[in-house]
């Protein structure tokens, strides 16, 4: 089996806004749009994927959340309806989809290896969190690459901010660790929002865009000043400033797949391509990419990766 | 007499899924005698606020007449599934509904099919209805109000309930202290994790036991922080403002362990 390897990692938020205003036949409420700024980001995004052709899609999600150690989701099909708990009006998708397992036991093996609590979620009656379904969807409509979800430990809440990206930063490497051994050819989605302050309440028409902005100037700003340090691939500098963006603007990125991701990929000094940037609901959401492939570091699907530019891009592994 | 009784209970799936292992057999034993209580108080309906349902834009009262279905838990999913049938009082939830908008908190039911149904609800109202007699009426934990926001939405329901002539049960979901096993445990070896969150437990109980008010009031803030208490103690602001900021004492039916948070049955003498 040849070595496998992480070929991109995206930041690929999750509110279920994008699938409501996309109206896919899984989703029962219909719209008139919306969100489209933030929908042609992600348009953007799955041509690229395809180019990749990944073997597997790996997402991170704040939205299941566990106590007790990372978990993974464990059953190869896992199918049922998937209803907000926050936005029942908005998004009540049936889905169907295929889980690697062999992938999601060597994470969960190798997390363990590493000192973390990991375990296997093996109950086929499970229902996957939205937050996993809205990213997986936006990014992949046609669900048709096998996917390995992770829980959010809630170490960052539970502990300190710096102790519970620690644990996110050691399940990144693991994850990194086996997909290398499993030879999987992967593609990395934190699905994290940036900036998550938020209006408390939903205009009457949802989609209605004369109402949706940024709910802080603050907020928005750290949301550029973050996307522009990503952009100019200054990913030191952002990891620095990191708890002081979580802090100030309530970022979402806190929940630790933003940080899981860039640990897997060895936090290059890559500049992001973006996507696209939008608010949902008054919260701060980018589309990003980190093309492992184009930079090199990554082979694609018909040729190795130039090995000698690794250690110019890579930072601390 | 409006509220005829009120009760304070663990909202945690592991008792309910594992009954017999031995650090929570007190938990279920606890149940049993509070489900019994509870029937002997012969409600029309349960008010049931669970920290588990999280919401975040309004306050949300379930007003689908009939919920049902199979839920896994997230963190406890090797432990089994929570299936549920539910009725609900929905005259009495919309009633919740039109209240609190009337009090100035946004508010809207929730009428979706399979709407997911929190570990918290299903696990109360299994232990204390077994047979699923009583109507509910479920709101749930907008993480954005506080204790006093929490109190007046209480009240506001049992205020709803004695319009309509209703005598209700008012059943608070949710934990008591927060530290917990990080890692993987001999589930039969379970205890409170902390020496300290132990004695604020029984401490706390103590003062329901007591009917200590003033005390309760004083001491809970400090609890909730000191104690890492589930959701700043919010399930028993829901108590307390339905049953009107008073009562006379309480019934500890049970208390210990979940995973070395806190985990009690409390019935309150009204």
């Amino acid at each position: 089996m040849s070595k496998g390897e992480i070929l991109a990692g995206f930041l690929a938020p999750h509110p279920p806004h994008l699938v409501y205003g996309e109206n896919p036949p899984q989703n029962e409420p219909r719209s008139e749009g919306g969100w489209e700024p933030l929908r042609w980001a992600y348009e953007r995004a799955r041509k690229s994927l395809e180019e990749l052709k990944p073997d597997v899609l790996l997402v991170h999600s704040p939205h299941w959340i566990t106590q007790v150690g990372h978990h993974f989701l464990g059953v190869r099909h896992l199918a049922g309806k998937s209803v907000d708990p926050i936005f029942p009006n908005l998004f009540r998708y049936t889905f169907e989809l295929e889980v690697d397992v062999d992938l999601a036991e060597a994470c969960c093996e190798r997390a363990a290896q590493r000192g973390l609590t990991a375990k296997m979620m093996r109950n086929p009656k499970f229902r996957v969190d939205y937050g996993t379904i809205t990213t997986l969807h936006m990014i992949r409509p046609q669900w048709d690459i096998p996917i390995v979800g992770l829980s959010a430990n809630n170490s960052p809440y539970y502990l300190t901010t710096e102790e519970g990206l620690d644990e996110m930063d050691t399940l990144g490497k693991a994850t990194r660790e086996a997909i290398e051994k499993t030879g999987r050819r992967a593609v990395l989605l934190a699905s994290n929002t940036l900036c998550h302050w938020h209006f408390q309440e939903e205009p009457t028409v949802p989609e209605d865009m004369s109402q949706e902005h940024p709910q802080s100037y603050d907020g928005y700003k750290w949301d550029m000043r973050i996307i522009e340090l990503l952009r100019q691939g200054k990913t030191s500098e952002v990891f620095r400033l990191l708890p002081q963006f979580i802090d100030e603007a309530f970022a979402e990125v806190k929940s630790g797949a933003f940080t899981w991701m860039f640990a897997a990929m060895g936090y290059p000094e890559l500049p992001g391509e973006l996507h696209g940037y939008g608010t949902v609901i008054g919260t701060g959401n980018a589309v990003m990419e980190w093309n492992l492939v184009k930079a090199g570091l990554a082979a694609s699907a018909s040729g190795p990766a130039a090995n000698g530019r690794e250690s110019a891009l890579y930072g601390s592994t | 007499m409006t509220i005829v009784s009120a009760f304070l209970v663990t909202g945690s799936p592991l008792h309910f899924l594992r009954p017999d292992n031995p650090p929570w057999k007190t938990v279920i034993d606890g149940f049993d005698r509070a489900s019994r209580a509870l029937a002997m108080s012969r409600p029309d309906a349960l008010l049931i606020y669970s920290t588990q349902w999280m919401a975040v834009l309004d306050a949300l009262w379930q007003t689908r007449a009939r919920v049902s279905g199979v839920h896994v838990d997230e963190n406890w999913h090797e432990f089994g599934e929570l299936p549920f049938d539910m009725t609900v009082d929905t005259a009495l939830a919309n009633a919740c509904v039109q209240a609190t908008k009337a009090a100035g908190i946004t508010a809207k039911g929730v009428d979706y099919d399979q709407f997911p149904i929190d570990s918290g609800t299903i696990v109360a109202t299994r232990l204390l209805d077994p047979e699923g007699r009583i109507p509910l009426v479920m709101a749930a934990n907008n993480l954005y109000h506080n204790t006093a926001t929490t109190e007046r939405i209480g009240a506001l329901a049992a205020a709803a309930a004695r319009s309509q002539n209703k005598k209700v049960a008012v059943i608070g979901v949710g934990g008591l202290s927060g530290t917990v096993f990080r890692e993987q445990i001999d589930i039969q070896q379970d205890r409170i994790a902390d020496q300290n969150d132990d004695r604020w437990n029984r401490e706390i109980l103590r003062l329901m036991e007591k009917g200590d008010f003033p005390q309760l009031d004083a001491k809970g803030l400090i609890y909730a922080q000191e104690a890492r208490v589930d959701m700043g103690f919010k399930h028993y602001s829901w108590i307390k403002g339905a049953i009107g900021r008073r009562f006379f004492g309480a019934r500890v039916h049970g208390y210990g362990p979940a995973y070395g948070a806190g985990a009690a049955v409390v019935e309150f003498r009204l």
